[in-house]
């Protein structure tokens, strides 16, 4: 490591190099903290060709890299290597060029999502998609997770929102991926990749118009049965709005603890639905929205921005929040089939009650991804290892529904064990083919995504003994 | 030959590209495909999937072609699940077949496909071409959520699932999205669908072309919310047909709004009888754009003597001359094109030689993928990018 | 220091965007998030590193990050709690330690500062000569305004018209001394609002530059001293125009470990509560507010201000971008880290400039120093005004 490190501060400024071990650990997990370790230097460039340089020298040291933006992730992808370099983009934030006639923005990797929207909404354009940290997480991050958000259901995912990334791979090179490009869809494989392909160093995203309406309505429910028979109709009724949330009475509870939402009192659930198009559209969907919410006991319908803000305070704060009602948590990303909601839920209810730990849910219902938060007291002996017991076990309830063991907070180091659950050897095996074929030396994020890494040399097929990287301690296998 | 698919010998319809291969393998499932495949890996014989051959003269020929592999008879939709917005269907259900079952529910998959009554599920993906609606809705690898493949030895791999929002380990439907064939074999596939809009209404008109350019800013830009805005223009030197589509409960008046910024036309509740149709005819160029490139793509079409049909909004038209084009005017094109920030594909010709595609700055990269799917260089040999 | 305060903190990261030094460096030890990781560290047996002191030290205590938490971290007590740890265990080089002991010998006893006044001229010219020997010094020396006619006011400024309250009015240290004229019309648009105004005349320093120094023992002594002579003043209400003496006179119950007999109002929450009945002329002018970190952050009061300009006629009112991020001056922030403040205050002089405002009005003297400094730099000079000087004009239907 001092080798490299003196490596290090021959491409970059001395101050972009830190080495002190009390430094260090300030970076040893992400928003992730039950995973952490100490990285071995952690850099700070400033320049796609100063990110070049560093990922050239982990190449020519065989040491391991992993990329990290504002540190916000939920599943680890950003957990640093003790043996290797952690790459900061948080300096690199500069929005290099807003070109409105063709709607797009051209930004470097540590620019907050938020700041692209703020950017231009003077002008009447927004970037659209929107994850509840969209304040503070980087755009680069978000190229990495493939984030979504609540708006998503209607507006897609990053994927759908990124027309052009420049990356350094992980050898080294700085290429460009461009959806305008003929070719294998590069950028659609990268985007998602949980920084496994390289690092994203310029993003060019697409810029959205601004709806001329936007209808914000909470619902209020007496129980959560209602709230979900009120999503099936929406959809039933061939409404696509901009995003529909639900809240149980727990996060409620927890939000109205942290942010004073006001929601109604005594609800077992509130549904926030969010309309937006064309005014003579949004009307006529709000018209039919209300006959389907009739069951609702207080229908609230923001009057302008300032009350949107508030019905949308409670849901975006929700997640820290909890810590408001709990010692401590784990937030749970998994999706089921819309359909297969109330089912999943009831199920979630009966183990919660069979371990004696609280769940509280908050979900993007209009595509069935759920957000359950498994409440525990970490002072309690044994609550943790019962509350990690029931956040696998949702896990399992979505795989067996034919859903997903994440949809927006990614596999990272937390869930990659759960990855053999959802797909075949084989499936496993051939996206290693596109590990392989971005980064053959395994340095780019390792230990991430995937729960054991194949060499690239190793033909697929079926695996005979002990795996070298696990024989040599390098993986665990699962 | 092969256990478990039916083979028959080749004729020369089920050439490709003019190479004639030697059988056709027609199998009946992801099983038999796999099983295809592996015996064509140990016989180190070359693979061209084939759908319903609509597209299979896009792209240049392959370099070998010892099987092609009709796909057709996976005809299945496996699954509609209409409450989730989801369909799940087998490579060989054809577009048409495919709207029509969605139909019944009141549901579509927001691809335009091109030849809609014979294309495939596989091929629309293997092609990737983007419809009228891509402004609005994306192309098809935004409407995907989950594949299968067969890859070159015959393994069968999933990746994504039927849920839209997942974003668990890599996309390889993204990856496998206009391949051309050339990965492996896209088996099944996983969408996500959208209501039916309950009315659509088209505006059009006729426009001046040195027009078209700000009325395409300001549809953009437009609160109505276009879905689609299509220009025809035949003649290099006619005067462009403009139709411009609105989609929804409140099409009528949003449409009259859109009239506005067109300038003038009738609104109808059907579209011109071009909309959306692809030449055939034995040169055919995509040329995709960004939306302040379309005064110099029009402009380059004119010099080069191109009809004109697609989409002013998501930069992306089709080119197609009356007579074979030749090279220097391909040059030119691509000359033209590329410096308003476009890129030039050319996705028919009769010219062996010809620079399909241009330069590609992740070629290198694309070069180690395919090493990585298809060491033994079978599949769709030589007809993508960098003779991929 | 309490590990459960810590332990608050979820590492969400909402607070990133929001603190001062990480908009400046991005740097994760210079953020709320990493600083608490290094208070833990510290909690878990780390010693006090220079390393560590430093990043503690680059805290301009602007708890804007407080704000952002969704988590409810006291951050503002943590920041406090961890300032006398270093004050206590770690060793200043000694040029620092002579800079921190003429700060804390000069800001909060009057009378001394008093005595610079007729030095200040001199001081800003030298400005130049004396910060290329000390940032420091030569930062305190920029920074001191230009000082008006110096005004007596009287122990007790009786209400015009009915009486509505008895409030107790806090003079400041720095805002007696180089603002005279804000304390004067503060008594003014309180007395034509219909309060009689108590002004004890032995009021000392509040004790906030010591709070925020982690100056812990100084700042009891005078925070005593604060409360005994409001107490004997008989109020029950003590107005005060600066953000920084608010919000820490309104943390006495914690320092002092009871409440004192009196409440703690800035001047525009107690202005907003009471309602308006003098008239407004109007004031035909464009301003700029500025949200002072103790005001805004500290005390949570942020629509008071607006609402109070709004009443006046003819008074247009522009946000300033970025309006939650702190203009560096931050108590002795820009005397102890004059780059940092520095590059903050020439953000948001570039982000006052934006909005085109004539003036720029602001609730708390340190602001209105830095802020003006950083403008003058840019060559793009704003007059500043305090609260009390724009309501005191349109009260009296005099010009600005």
């Amino acid at each position: 490591m001092e080798t490299l490190t003196a490596a290090l501060l021959s491409v970059l400024p001395r101050d972009s190099v830190i080495t002190d071990p009390v430094r260090l650990r300030t970076y040893e997990c992400d928003g992730l903290t039950y995973h952490r370790a100490t990285p071995g230097v952690v850099v700070l460039p400033a320049t796609a060709e100063q990110v070049a340089r560093v990922v050239r020298l982990c190449n020519d040291f065989g040491v391991p890299f992993v990329a990290r933006g504002a540190g916000t992730g939920l599943s680890g992808g950003a957990l640093p290597r003790e043996d290797g370099v952690l790459i900061v983009t948080s300096k690199m934030r500069a929005i290099l060029e807003i070109d409105l006639p063709n709607r797009r923005a051209v930004v470097e990797p540590g620019v907050t999502n938020l700041a692209i929207t703020e950017a231009v909404r003077e002008q009447g354009y927004y970037y659209a998609p929107d994850p509840s940290s969209q304040q503070v997480c980087s755009i680069g991050g978000n190229v990495a997770e493939n984030s979504g958000g609540a708006h998503c259901l209607k507006y897609g995912f990053t994927v759908n929102h990124v027309e052009a990334c420049e990356i350094v791979t992980p050898d080294g090179d700085l290429v460009t991926l461009d959806r305008m490009d003929p070719g294998y869809d590069l950028l659609g494989a990268f985007i998602g990749s949980e920084g496994t392909l390289g690092i994203a160093t310029k993003i060019t995203v697409r810029l959205s118009r601004a709806p001329e309406a936007v209808t914000t309505v909470l619902a209020a429910y007496e129980s959560i049965e209602q709230g979900g028979q009120a999503v099936s109709e929406i959809i039933g009724a061939g409404i696509v709005p901009a995003a529909i949330e639900m809240m149980d009475a727990l996060a409620i509870e927890a939000a109205e603890a942290a942010v004073a939402c006001s929601y109604p009192e005594g609800a077992g659930a509130v549904l926030i639905v969010e309309l937006d198009g064309p005014a003579a559209e949004v009307e006529r969907q709000f018209a039919r929205l209300r006959e389907i919410c009739a069951g609702a006991f207080e229908l609230r319908v923001a009057a302008d921005a300032a009350e949107r803000a508030a019905i949308w305070k409670g849901r975006k704060s929700a997640f820290a929040a909890v810590g408001r009602i709990s010692p401590a948590y784990i937030v749970q990303d998994g999706v089921v089939p819309r359909t297969a909601l109330p089912g999943v839920l009831a199920a979630i209810d009966r183990i919660s009650a069979e371990h004696g730990i609280r769940v509280a849910n908050v979900f993007h219902a209009g595509d069935g991804n759920l957000h359950p938060l498994v409440l525990f007291d970490d002072a309690e002996p044994g609550a943790g290892e019962r509350a990690e017991v029931v956040s696998g076990a949702i896990l399992d309830l979505c795989i067996e529904h034919g859903g997903s063991i994440t949809g927006e907070h990614g596999v990272g180091v937390d869930k990659a064990r759960y990855m053999p659950r959802m797909f075949s050897e084989t499936d496993l095996d051939t996206m290693q083919l596109v590990r392989c074929a971005f980064d053959p030396e395994g340095l780019a994020n390792p230990g991430k995504v995937f729960p054991t890494p194949r060499l690239c040399g190793e033909v697929p097929g079926v695996r005979k003994g002990v795996h070298p990287l696990v024989e040599s301690g390098k993986a665990e296998q699962f | 030959m092969i256990e478990g698919a039916t083979v028959r010998q080749a004729g020369p319809e089920d050439a490709v590209g003019g190479v004639l291969p030697r059988w056709v393998a027609l199998p009946e499932s992801v099983e038999e495909v796999a099983a295809v495949l592996r015996a064509c890996a140990e016989r180190d014989l070359a693979v061209v999937p084939a759908g319903g051959g609509t597209k299979l003269h896009w792209g240049a020929p392959p370099e070998r072609c010892d099987v092609r592999l009709d796909l057709g008879r996976l005809d299945t939709i496996l699954e509609h699940a209409a409450g989730d917005l989801v369909v799940r269907a087998q490579a060989g259900v054809t577009m048409g077949a495919l709207a029509a079952a969605l139909a019944d529910e009141g549901q579509e998959l927001a691809v335009d496909a091109p030849f809609p009554e014979d294309a495939t599920v596989g091929g629309t993906l293997a092609t990737a071409p983007a419809g009228p609606r891509a402004f609005r809705y994306g192309t098809p690898r935004d409407l995907l959520i989950g594949v299968t493949v067969v890859l070159p030895d015959g393994t069968v791999a999933r990746s994504g699932g039927k849920v839209v929002k997942n974003v668990a380990g890599y996309d390889l439907g993204k990856l496998f999205t206009g391949s051309y064939g050339t990965l492996g074999v896209i088996a099944e596939a996983t969408f996500r669908l959208h209501p039916l809009p309950a009315a659509r209404r088209w505006v059009r008109a006729e426009v001046d072309a040195a027009d078209l350019p700000g009325i395409a800013a300001a549809l953009a830009a437009s609160q109505a919310e276009p879905s689609a805005a299509e220009v025809d223009r035949p003649e290099p030197d006619a005067r462009p047909a403009l139709a411009v589509l609105a989609e929804g409960a409140a099409a009528e008046s949003r449409a009259a709004e859109l009239r506005e910024l067109v300038g003038g036309g009738e609104i109808s509740d059907a579209p011109p009888p071009w909309w959306g149709l692809v030449s055939r005819d034995e040169t055919l160029v995509e040329v995709r754009f960004p939306a302040t490139g379309l005064a110099a793509v029009l402009e380059a079409a004119e010099r080069a003597g191109l009809a004109v049909r697609g989409s002013v909004l998501s930069g992306r038209v089709l080119m197609a001359p009356s007579a074979p084009m030749e090279p220097e005017v391909l040059a030119g094109l691509r000359r033209r094109v590329e410096a308003a920030g476009g890129r030039v594909n050319v996705l028919v010709t009769p010219h062996a030689g010809l620079d399909r595609w241009g330069q590609v700055s992740a070629l290198p990269l694309m070069r180690r993928v395919k090493e990585r799917f298809d060491p033994g260089r079978r599949m769709s040999p030589g007809r993508f990018v960098g003779g991929i | 220091m309490d590990p459960k305060l810590i332990n608050d903190c979820v590492h969400c990261g909402f607070c990133l965007p929001t603190c001062p030094t990480y908009v400046l460096w991005g740097e994760e030890m210079d953020s709320p998030r990493g600083r608490i990781h290094l208070m833990k560290q510290h909690v878990e047996g780390t010693p006090v590193t220079p390393e560590m002191a430093g990043h503690f030290d680059a805290c301009l205590g602007c708890m804007a990050c407080v704000t952002a938490c969704p988590s409810g971290v006291r951050y503002d007590r943590l920041i406090e709690l961890t300032r006398v740890e270093v004050e206590r265990r770690h060793e200043r080089d000694p040029q620092e330690r002579a800079v921190r002991g003429i700060v804390f010998s000069l800001f909060p006893y009057p009378r001394r500062l008093r005595l610079t006044r007729p030095v200040t001229p001199l001081a800003r010219r030298m400005a130049g000569y004396v910060g290329r020997a000390n940032p420091s010094l030569g930062a305190m020396a920029a920074l001191t305004p230009r000082v008006e006619r110096r005004e007596r006011l009287p122990r007790v400024v009786r209400a015009r018209g009915e009486r509505r309250a008895v409030v107790g009015m806090l003079l400041g240290c720095v805002q007696r001394e180089f603002f005279p004229q804000v304390n004067a019309a503060t008594a003014r648009v309180l007395s034509m609002e219909g309060c009689d105004v108590v002004i004890p005349p032995r009021q000392g320093c509040c004790g906030a530059l010591s709070v925020h120094a982690g100056r812990e023992e100084q700042a009891r002594r005078l925070a005593r001293r604060t409360v005994r002579v409001f107490e004997r003043a008989g109020v029950n209400t003590v107005v005060v125009n600066s953000a920084g003496c608010g919000s820490s006179m309104k943390e006495y119950g914690e320092l002092l470990g009871e409440e004192p007999g009196f409440e703690v109002r800035d001047l525009s929450e107690f202005l907003a509560e009471l309602g308006p009945v003098a008239e407004r002329h109007p004031l035909p002018l464009t301003v700029a507010y500025h949200d002072a970190c103790h005001l805004a952050h500290a005390q949570g009061v942020r629509s008071q201000p607006r609402e109070l300009l709004a009443g006046i006629p003819g008074l247009e009112v522009r946000e300033i971008p970025e309006s939650a991020i702190c203009c560096g001056s931050a108590g002795t922030y820009n005397i102890f880290r004059p780059e940092a403040a520095r590059d903050l205050g020439d953000r948001k002089a570039k982000a006052v400039g934006s909005t085109g405002a004539e003036l720029l009005v602001s609730a708390n003297p340190g602001c209105t120093m830095q802020i003006a400094a950083a403008m003058r730099r840019a060559g793009d000079d704003i007059r500043v005004a305090h609260m009390a000087e724009v309501l005191d004009a349109s009260l009296r239907g005099v010009g600005l």
